[in-house]
């Protein structure tokens, strides 16, 4: 490849730093394991609660999701780094990384989980509660098994959105895959050989996921449909 | 009021007209290309698709800081010196159009084929079908997610601040350093607590428009 300024694809080079570039993958695959789990949990603790109207707890939640959803990633990502020491919490780049992409990922499957148990149809739960069910066993035996596999694809679009923004936390010099491979141009201008490589993990990593979340959703599709 | 406060406050307004303008452009750029682009999704000719279809899997899948990163370096490296604002501009718009695009085919698909076949029995070509009949009512459908996305582009703008743009971002984090070179507090809590309350302010007032969208069109 052969550009204005007489630019030369190396290949060569590109093999001498894979070493760096993989292992600022694992530590996109760290803080984005952590952030995807813990997204997950808190999303569907949070919409179950939600989503039972329990008193109090409810408003609380939504208050969380409202703040999280309409913030960007990035400011959330400074002030825990740069504004929780000045009130004593000092966190460090892995900490604030994983926290941040679970509060920001939780924040968004609390919706989808939400309304994926929303969508689970009325005359179920009032079935079970006229066979005696409690409220809560209603909940988990009709609402939660249906209500996961309505939410499925949009809990898929925030998992995958949660690792690629782990790229975010370049800003704190996190020394993850994009900051590996930024801190590599800075010093050396092999730009398309960086790029090349962020373009096949992440595009490589989103198709995976998507793939997997596919797969998931025919093994546990409802037969008939819901 | 302590001392602190009116340069710092000052500081962050210059910083909010640039993540203003920057939103603007993106938006406006986002959304142009996106009906286009989104429209061209829907035609019959198998090229054209997968030519669009693999722009949209690119910019679509790439993390919006990767693909900030490659216009801000690349487009020196092939000859091409532009600020940073163009840099960030372009790199947001890429990502937004791309977006946009999924939106605008998901919605056209959604006007049911009898409209389509309706337009061609009155005689209406491709074109007359798509600016009297598919696009009018594809745009009521489009418009929550669309909403949606311009609430997204304007938390992203702030990227902008890591390829160097003085955003209302980087307006915050030189203004804490400088407070923390004169010594003393860096007054980090309130500074980048301002910022998120400005983004909140904004983006949650689009966002309750776009719930309100939703809701008025069932």
């Amino acid at each position: 490849m052969l550009t204005a300024d007489g630019y030369r694809f190396d290949p060569g080079f590109l093999v001498d730093h894979l070493d760096e570039l993989a292992r600022g993958l694992l530590r996109t695959l760290g803080v984005g394991v952590l952030g995807m789990a813990g997204a997950l949990a808190v999303g569907l603790l949070l919409g179950a609660l939600a989503a039972l109207r329990v008193p109090v707890a409810r408003q609380l939640v939504r208050v969380y999701v409202e703040v999280f959803r309409n913030t960007p990633l990035l400011v959330q990502i400074f002030f825990l780094y740069f504004a929780l020491p000045e009130v004593g919490l000092r966190l460090d780049a892995f900490t604030v990384g994983w926290l941040s992409l679970l509060l920001w990922g939780g924040a968004y499957n609390v919706e989808n989980f939400r309304a994926g148990f929303e969508a689970v149809d009325g005359g179920y739960l009032e079935a079970c509660r006229a066979l005696g069910f409690p409220r809560l066993a209603a909940f988990r035996q009709v609402a939660l098994p249906l209500g996961w596999r309505v939410a499925l694809p949009s809990v898929t679009n925030t998992e995958i959105s949660v690792l690629k923004n782990s790229s975010f936390l370049v800003a704190i010099s996190f020394p993850e895959l994009t900051q590996t491979a930024v801190d590599i141009v800075a010093v050396s201008f092999r730009v398309f050989e960086m790029f090349l490589v962020l373009g096949v993990v992440y595009l490589g990593l989103v198709w995976l996921m998507s793939l997997g979340a596919r797969a998931v959703e025919r093994r546990f599709a409802v037969p008939g449909g819901l | 009021m302590p001392a602190w406060v009116p340069p710092v406050a000052s500081y962050l307004a210059t910083g909010l007209r640039t993540t203003a303008l920057l939103a603007l452009v993106s938006i406006v750029a986002s959304v142009a290309l996106g009906v286009v682009l989104g429209t061209l999704l829907t035609l019959p000719s198998r090229p054209v698709r997968a030519a669009v279809r693999a722009y949209v899997e690119v910019w679509r899948g790439l993390p919006i800081i990767v693909i900030l990163f490659f216009i801000f370096f690349v487009l020196p490296v092939v000859g091409l010196r532009v600020e940073t604002f163009t840099a960030a501009a372009v790199g947001l718009s890429l990502w937004g159009s791309a977006n946009a695009a999924e939106v605008v085919r998901g919605a056209v698909r959604s006007v049911p084929r009898g409209q389509t076949e309706a337009g061609a029995a009155l005689g209406f070509g491709w074109a007359g079908r798509m600016r009297y009949v598919v696009l009018p009512q594809a745009a009521r459908r489009a418009l929550p997610p669309l909403v949606g996305l311009v609430v997204n582009l304007t938390q992203q703008t702030s990227l902008a601040a890591v390829i160097g743009l003085l955003d209302i971002l980087e307006a915050a984090q030189r203004s804490i350093e400088r407070l923390t070179l004169t010594g003393g507090d860096t007054h980090a809590v309130p500074i980048l607590g301002a910022v998120l309350g400005v983004f909140f302010v904004v983006c949650l007032a689009l966002t309750l428009l776009s719930r309100w969208l939703e809701r008025r069109l069932r």
